[in-house]
């Protein structure tokens, strides 16, 4: 469960985050969407304090995570990200990358590290990349690639960072069909995405984003029948 | 002008030996430097401004004063300050340590600056702890990135080694001088010396060439 509350994020003078506030439910899968710099990364960043809120509450299943003195490193195993251009650590190979985390975080045996990377690199169709380095892959493979990574942690949640918007085209539907297998799975996911036909399809609930502001938090099938708002209906306009 | 090669050819092993001895004071202070050079560049990115100001004071200290200064401080002012009788090898590793220390630093503060910061924000996302991030994930990459400034460094400690003979340590230079004097000859032993430092770089050139290839490779 992720619940924010009155989230403020201001970088100097500039305020990019207004005042959001929202409840995400276990396994429920949101995306996030919105004109660019209207905040959409930002909010994301904020859930597991990659940028921590200027004022405001985050909880991750009851636990403020914003109050001081809490093991955010213990928090952040258990939310996966996967991030627009990807991170792999480019001096380890694919199978180091994704066993790293769970052997050194989690202190799971190496063996059982590599077995479990094994699955999950099947699982996103790069089993013959195991001894590969990052470089060697194209951008659709180290996304894939990326999501094993976080896969490997067992998060209860996993945000997506504009998964797709550094990729070609014609990669972009590998690696979104990677992430639809998650859907159902229990997990729940938080997605910022340009991709609408994807968002509609996979999405249980759509959070649009203007300005800082949450301006709609509606189910994603009546949003784009009909938005509630006139924003929100502009920005589909321009981008559908 | 007439060369005696055959007059000091008796003396080359001498002098020969002074290989190991050059190599040892370089090889030893290298690898404290990169030990203490990697800490003390963690010291100048750290979020604890004391730190900071100490790395940054300790690097201008260092880097503003001539390492002989700092060699012959080092080995004549111990005995007097604390009274402990400092030997030659002891004097010649701490201040080629302190000295290279500063140095190489710098380049592993540039070299994980220049490291992109999605690399943090994927080894924070996984909760991964900064010691380890830092260990395995940072800094081998940074010397990835700063090689070419190492074995520059390394080149530069090897050549001014040959100070530690200011203060008689028997290193390849120490052992010319000895040999000209001697003879009475100042060319050829001088001559052989410069001979051997220059070989010794470019074998250290050569190896680290073979390195950077390998590492570009991976």
């Amino acid at each position: 469960m992720i619940q924010l509350e009155h989230i403020h994020k201001s970088y100097g003078t500039n305020e990019v985050l207004k005042g959001i506030s929202g409840r995400i439910a276990p396994g429920d899968v949101v995306a996030i969407i919105g004109p660019s710099g209207s905040g959409k990364s930002t909010l994301l960043r904020t859930i597991n304090l990659l940028d921590p809120p200027t004022s405001g509450k985050v909880y991750i299943n009851d636990t403020c995570i914003t109050e001081k003195g809490i093991n955010i490193e213990e928090i952040r195993t258990k939310i996966g990200m996967v991030f627009q251009q990807f991170n792999l650590f480019p001096h380890m190979t694919i199978l180091e990358n994704i066993t790293y985390a769970p052997r050194k975080v989690k202190k799971m045996p190496p063996q059982k590290a590599e077995k479990l990377a094994k699955k999950l690199l099947k699982q996103v169709g790069l089993s013959n990349k195991e001894q590969a380095y990052p470089a060697s892959l194209s951008g659709g493979q180290k996304q894939r690639a990326a999501i094993a990574r976080a896969l490997a942690m067992n998060p209860e949640i996993i945000l997506f960072d504009e998964p797709t918007s550094a990729l070609d085209p014609e990669m972009v539907k590998e690696v979104l069909n990677v992430i639809k297998e998650l859907v159902n799975t229990g997990i729940t996911i938080v997605i910022v995405t340009h991709e609408m036909g994807f968002a509609r399809e996979v999405a249980d609930y759509i959070w649009f984003i203007d300005e800082g502001h949450l301006v709609e938090n509606t189910l994603a099938s009546s949003f784009f029948k009909k938005t509630k708002t006139k924003r929100a209906a502009e920005f589909l306009e321009q981008i559908l | 002008m007439v060369l005696n090669f055959e007059r000091i050819g008796p003396s080359i092993p001498y002098i020969l030996e002074g290989i190991q001895v050059t190599l040892s004071y370089t090889a030893v202070s290298l690898c404290l430097g990169f030990f203490l050079g990697s800490l003390l560049a963690l010291c100048k990115i750290s979020h604890i401004a004391p730190l900071r100001w100490f790395a940054r004071f300790y690097t201008s200290l260092f880097r503003g004063t001539p390492l002989l200064v700092q060699l012959t401080l080092i080995y004549y002012a111990t005995p007097q300050l604390i009274g402990y009788n400092i030997s030659v090898w002891e004097a010649g590793i701490l201040s080629f340590t302190l000295n290279s220390t500063a140095y190489l630093s710098e380049h592993f503060r540039s070299g994980i600056e220049s490291i992109d910061k999605g690399q943090i924000e994927a080894a924070l996302a996984l909760g991964i702890p900064y010691s380890l991030m830092m260990r395995d994930i940072i800094l081998p990459q940074a010397i990835r990135v700063c090689l070419p400034s190492l074995v520059n460094e390394s080149i530069d400690l090897l050549k001014e080694s040959a100070l530690i003979s200011i203060i008689g340590g028997a290193d390849i230079m120490r052992r010319a001088s000895i040999v000209a004097n001697e003879k009475y000859l100042f060319f050829e032993p001088f001559l052989v010396a410069a001979v051997l430092y220059y070989v010794l770089v470019l074998m250290l050139t050569f190896i680290s060439a073979r390195v950077e290839k390998r590492m570009k490779q991976s």
